[in-house]
């Protein structure tokens, strides 16, 4: 190891190449090909058991894989035993050394690899994470985002090509959460290791990382940075599992140009023909779907005023809940079930109470459609469960 | 038996032999072994049972071994048709489905007298322990009738402790008890005591561990360089120090201080020579048959056991004398039943009675007339010297003096000191 | 923060609510001198009282026939450390091999349950704990046919030449085990074994094995890991099980009287003979309060060296 001042070390990039993992005759993660770009914030996201933290002990070492490869910035470390990897790892619930004090914990991998004088560097790491006047406590006189903070500077001290967080921030209560999530953001800006960041919570995901990888049953679903996963879900556990969709029962009437057009119920439905993820001819069945956000509600006498050109549905309020910033209303579709909406409150409609007959129209432009061949509320509750 | 000349492989680790199990078992509880757990908690139990309580705790003291009043006893044996009676473990016979013994049982039906019988007997010193404060208080034990070593015999006679006997009530046993054991210097007349068995010390040995040779004095225990490291002496003084005594042309009856130590030296001597192996309790049966023990001082009762199990187990009775220990049948101090007491006592020495135990324990039989009745249960039991001596065997039986408090306490010193504790 | 709302308390003693504050604390604070006085009234029973007796007879003179009296004759310490400081030299040192040999065999055992034993965890924790279900008498006679003369093992060591080499280091006697500190440091290590593998396995079993993948991850290899993080976390353990080797060795004599000879004789040994057959009770008590007190120094000595007590 040098002693010089280095800049911090960029990350770099892993390679998952047809890695699997199978215990007996389960499957933990089925044959899978990743790549996560260097000094980049990657989040696999997933309910628990989905392979995630599998796919991650994989890339630590901790866990030798079935099948397939390991690289770390171009070189195959598949076979290499964990101490021998460039990587470190925050583990759920930290895993910190309880017989050493805060300080030790923090060297201990510099420590390790026959480096002396670590003062200077563990007093920095310290700092960078605000515990420098904790140094001489032991673990357990720390709270819980003290630990973490602890966990983090014990692995970013090694100056690792890749950090790995294993659903770091969960044994933290909301509050800590968010700014845990924002600290962590920083510190990776700052010192620009590749993060891959394992959690069952969309929203840390969403929030911290620039590519997420959606995992579901031990496959990856969907790839994208947070937005492209949100607004063009490929499949129904992304639609379900990234936030909440409305997913419709529909038949393609008209295809073929730019714009493919549906028939839900009674209704006509529109969508831009590069929405549809599944192919799309004549009489097939797909899932029309749309974010309840980007619904708007009418009542039923000023239908008529609506513009031309957006996508209705006719319905009847059945619950509307008032949460501040919004009101979200549950409406009753005829033939076609429950959908939700959002509504932004700022200028509520005082009709639009339940029993209210209504009107649904949104731009098509936002309307998705999807394989009518999956389960249409895959991923709909995980998220809840899991956290 | 084969007859290979080279010593069959000395005996592999086995399972433990019956005779082994019972030697063991014996040696957990007897007194001449005294490591027990129990006496490791008699060690601390002593000193509660001793205290008497909290208030001897206060009074921080030992109160002397006072005498009791035995005079003042009041017999319920008409009354109470029963008799607890303290013994040994493995010391009495047992029915075929373990749950009876017939002598007992027959005792009842004979006199309707019940037999209270208690294996609660593991240790000389520990049960002189339990039973200390209460005889010396004067207080009843529970107890009509006990089983212990001459020697403890001896202490607790003539600490007052235990009542005297009423002849007229022991016609079989006056008439009946052996020559031998009729007058010991502890208890003249036997007024107080009645031996139940006898216990011979004598020689044994494992003639595959001696190339089969004999092994038949003490001096050649103690010189015999083929033999060196593999002899083993009983952790009892008064067997261990009567046969060297003996070996030395001295008569332990009447030994004195002197001779008590220049028979210690040369015990000493062998010990730093490396010649004597351990001096043991009963666990040397086990040592022996395994051949670890080449030779050593033996209990006869337990050698009629190994030589059944094992014929390579020979003996011999030392030409100098042996010395034969007892334990003894008394009636402590405050005994409700001693009349009681007194009837089972003699019925053990009915001749019939005496060969069904002497044929079950296999110890020395110290009633006369036995012979007969023996040779109607074994034929070979019946012959063997160690169960029923014969004049010649009679004759070389030798046992040690009374020793006064002083001296048993200084003797016992000095033997540990040589055993090395 | 406003204070309008909250005005402070006046002081009412007489209420209901200040006397429950006043006397419900008081009865709970009692609760647990309740619970523990059964443990107290044991103590004082079976420990203190008979501890107390037993200094007050170490000080005492006398004999069974006259009686013993407190004369605090303090010389009987001096007599009996004078008379018997090889055994207790012996004992300590026996005892500190069958500890050392106990944790030596005793932590790989433990560290396998813990950790490599699975499903045979249960098994492999029975078969330690199973010599326990017969009497220590009998396991250590049981010995006695293990390392026979004749026996197998005496004969492998023999052919080895292995006794050779123990006999000119004074451990064994010529070609034999049995009657020798081998012998009985042997049995000691056998019988106390469980004493030491059963709080060490608790220790190990403990530990989180996320701290082994963190050390693997922090790039300790696993001798590391093991010298750095697993044992310093076993040990509570260590020190557990060490302790509860070494006291009851260091006043053991069943192992000596059956496994040793003349030259083996611990001070358990001495101990035993001076109560039951001298009937000296004063140097008898003398000599337990000695090795209570020896043993108690080290102890403390022990702890403190090991420094475990916030870990423990």
């Amino acid at each position: 190891m040098t002693h010089t001042e280095t800049p911090r070390s960029s990350g770099g990039d892993v390679r998952l190449r047809g890695i699997s993992k199978t215990y007996g005759s389960f499957t933990a993660v089925h044959p899978l090909d990743l790549t996560v770009p260097a000094g980049s914030f990657f989040a696999l996201l997933g309910a628990s058991g989905c392979g995630k933290t599998t796919t991650l002990r994989m890339i630590a070492g901790l866990e030798e894989p079935t099948t397939g490869t390991v690289e770390l910035s171009g070189r195959d470390v598949t076979v290499l035993p964990p101490y021998k990897r460039q990587v470190n790892t925050v583990f759920q619930n930290y895993a910190l050394f309880p017989h050493l004090d805060i300080y030790e914990n923090v060297a201990f991998g510099l420590r390790r690899r026959g480096i002396k004088s670590v003062k200077k560097q563990v007093e920095e790491m310290l700092d960078l994470v605000q515990l420098g006047p904790m140094a001489r406590r032991r673990p357990q006189q720390l709270s819980g985002g003290q630990q973490q903070r602890v966990a983090v500077a014990r692995a970013l001290i090694n100056h690792p090509e890749v950090l790995l967080l294993d659903e770091p921030l969960g044994a933290l209560d909301l509050k800590l959460r968010r700014q845990m999530q924002l600290e962590l953001k920083r510190i990776q800006t700052e010192v620009g290791i590749t993060f891959v960041h394992v959690t069952h919570d969309q929203e840390e995901a969403m929030t911290m990382a620039d590519t997420v990888a959606v995992m579901n049953g031990g496959r990856v679903e969907q790839l994208g940075a947070p937005a492209e996963l949100y607004e063009n879900p490929a499949t129904t556990f992304v639609a379900n599992f990234l936030g909440t969709s409305n997913l419709i029962q529909a038949e393609v009437v008209e295809a073929g140009g730019e714009e493919l057009l549906l028939r839900a119920g009674d209704a006509k439905l529109r969508l831009p023909a590069r929405r549809c993820s599944a192919p799309a001819r004549s009489g097939d069945k797909v899932l029309a779907g749309v974010r309840p956000e980007k619904v708007s509600l009418a009542h039923a006498d000023a239908a008529g005023t609506l513009a031309e050109g957006r996508n209705r549905l006719p319905g009847r309020i059945k619950d509307a809940s008032f949460i501040g910033v919004s009101t979200q209303y549950v409406v009753d579709v005829p033939g076609l079930g429950e959908l939700a909406v959002y509504e932004q409150n700022i200028e509520r409609d005082g009709r639009l109470v339940p029993g209210a007959e209504i009107v649904l129209h949104w731009n098509p432009a936002h309307t998705f459609a999807l394989d009518a061949d999956q389960d249409i509320d895959a991923g709909a509750d995980l998220d809840e469960e899991a956290a | 038996m084969d007859h290979h000349e080279q010593p069959a492989p000395l005996v592999p680790p086995a399972p433990l032999s019956a005779v082994e199990l019972t030697a063991m078992r014996r040696s957990l509880t007897d007194g001449r072994l005294a490591v027990t757990r129990r006496s490791l908690l008699r060690a601390g139990g002593a000193l509660a049972a001793v205290a008497g309580g909290a208030a001897a705790l206060s009074a921080c003291g030992i109160a002397p071994a006072g005498r009791t009043d035995a005079a003042l006893t009041v017999d319920h044996s008409a009354a109470e048709k029963r008799i607890h009676f303290s013994s040994w473990t493995q010391y009495m016979d047992v029915s075929d489905d373990g749950k009876h013994h017939p002598t007992l049982d027959a005792f009842r039906r004979r006199t309707g007298i019940t037999v209270d019988y208690t294996e609660d007997i593991n240790d000389n010193d520990e049960f002189f322990g339990k039973v200390q404060a209460q005889l010396a208080n004067g207080q009843d034990t529970g107890r009509d009738l006990i089983v212990l070593t001459d020697w403890m015999c001896a202490r607790m006679i003539s600490l007052g402790w235990i009542q005297p006997l009423d002849r007229s009530q022991l016609p079989h046993a006056s008439a009946n008890l052996a020559a031998q054991y009729r007058n010991p210097s502890w208890d003249p007349g036997r007024k107080h005591s009645y031996v139940w068995q006898g216990i011979p010390a004598i020689i044994a040995y494992n003639k595959r561990a001696t190339g089969g040779r004999t092994v038949d004095s003490v001096g050649q225990l103690l010189e015999d360089p083929q033999l060196a490291g593999r002899v083993g002496f009983l952790s009892e003084m008064r067997d261990t120090i009567g046969l060297t005594l003996l070996d030395m042309g001295k008569r332990p009856e009447d030994a004195t201080a002197d001779d008590f130590d220049a028979a210690l030296a040369r015990l000493q001597k062998a010990v730093d020579r490396k010649q004597i192996r351990r001096f043991t309790g009963n666990d040397y049966t086990s040592d022996l048959e395994k051949g670890d023990l080449a030779a050593c001082v033996a209990w006869a009762g337990d050698v009629v056991q190994l030589q059944s199990d094992n014929p390579a187990i020979g003996y011999a009775v030392p030409k100098a004398g042996y010395m034969t220990s007892t334990d003894n049948l008394m009636v402590p101090g405050k005994a409700r039943h001693k009349e009681n007491a007194e009837r089972l006592i003699d019925y053990f020495y009915e001749p019939a009675v005496a060969a069904r135990l002497a044929a079950f324990i296999n110890y020395a039989c110290p009633v006369d007339g036995v012979r007969g009745e023996l040779a109607k249960i074994d034929k070979e039991l019946a012959e063997n010297p160690l169960i029923l001596p014969d004049q010649e065997m009679i004759a070389r039986s030798h046992s040690f003096r009374a020793l006064t408090p002083q001296e048993n306490r200084a003797f016992n010193q000095k033997f540990s000191d040589l055993t090395g504790a | 923060m406003t204070t309008t709302e909250t005005p402070a308390p006046p002081e009412r003693p007489d209420t209901a609510d200040s006397l429950e504050i006043r006397t419900t604390p008081v009865r709970k604070r009692l609760i647990p001198y309740w619970l523990l006085l059964p443990g107290i009234l044991w103590l004082i029973v079976f420990f203190a009282a008979p501890l107390v007796y037993q200094a007050s007879t170490s000080l005492q003179t006398g004999s069974l026939e006259e009686g013993f009296k407190v004369t605090w004759h303090v010389a009987t310490y001096w007599d009996a450390l004078a008379e018997y400081w090889p055994q207790f030299v012996r004992s300590v040192a026996y005892a500190a091999v069958a500890t050392v040999l106990c944790l030596a065999l005793g932590y790989p055992l433990a560290y396998l349950i813990a950790f490599k034993a699975g499903r045979w965890r249960n098994v492999v924790m029975i078969l330690v704990i199973a010599p326990f279900f017969t009497s220590f008498l009998i396991r250590t006679l049981a010995w006695k046919t293990i390392l026979a003369d004749g026996g197998p093992v005496v004969g492998a060591l023999n052919h080895l030449h292995v006794l050779d080499v123990t006999s000119a280091l004074g451990i064994t006697e010529g070609h034999r085990v049995l009657a020798t500190p081998l012998a009985v440091v042997c049995g000691l290590t056998y019988n106390f074994l469980p004493f030491m593998v059963l709080p060490l396995y608790t220790s190990l079993e403990r530990i989180d094995p996320r701290l082994h993948e963190a050390a693997g991850d922090l790039y300790a290899r696993p001798a590391t890991t093991f010298r750095r993080v697993t044992f310093p976390l076993s040990m509570p353990g260590v020190v557990a099980g060490t302790l509860l080797t070494f006291i009851p060795a260091a006043g053991d004599y069943i192992n000596a009287e059956l496994l040793g000879s003349t030259d083996q004789k611990m001070i358990g040994n001495v101990i035993q003979s001076q109560f039951l057959r001298v009937l000296d009770y004063p140097t008898a008590a003398a000599l337990s309060f000695i090795l209570m007190a020896a043993i108690l120094a080290m102890v403390t000595l022990y702890i403190r060296k090991s420094g475990t007590e916030d870990l423990v």
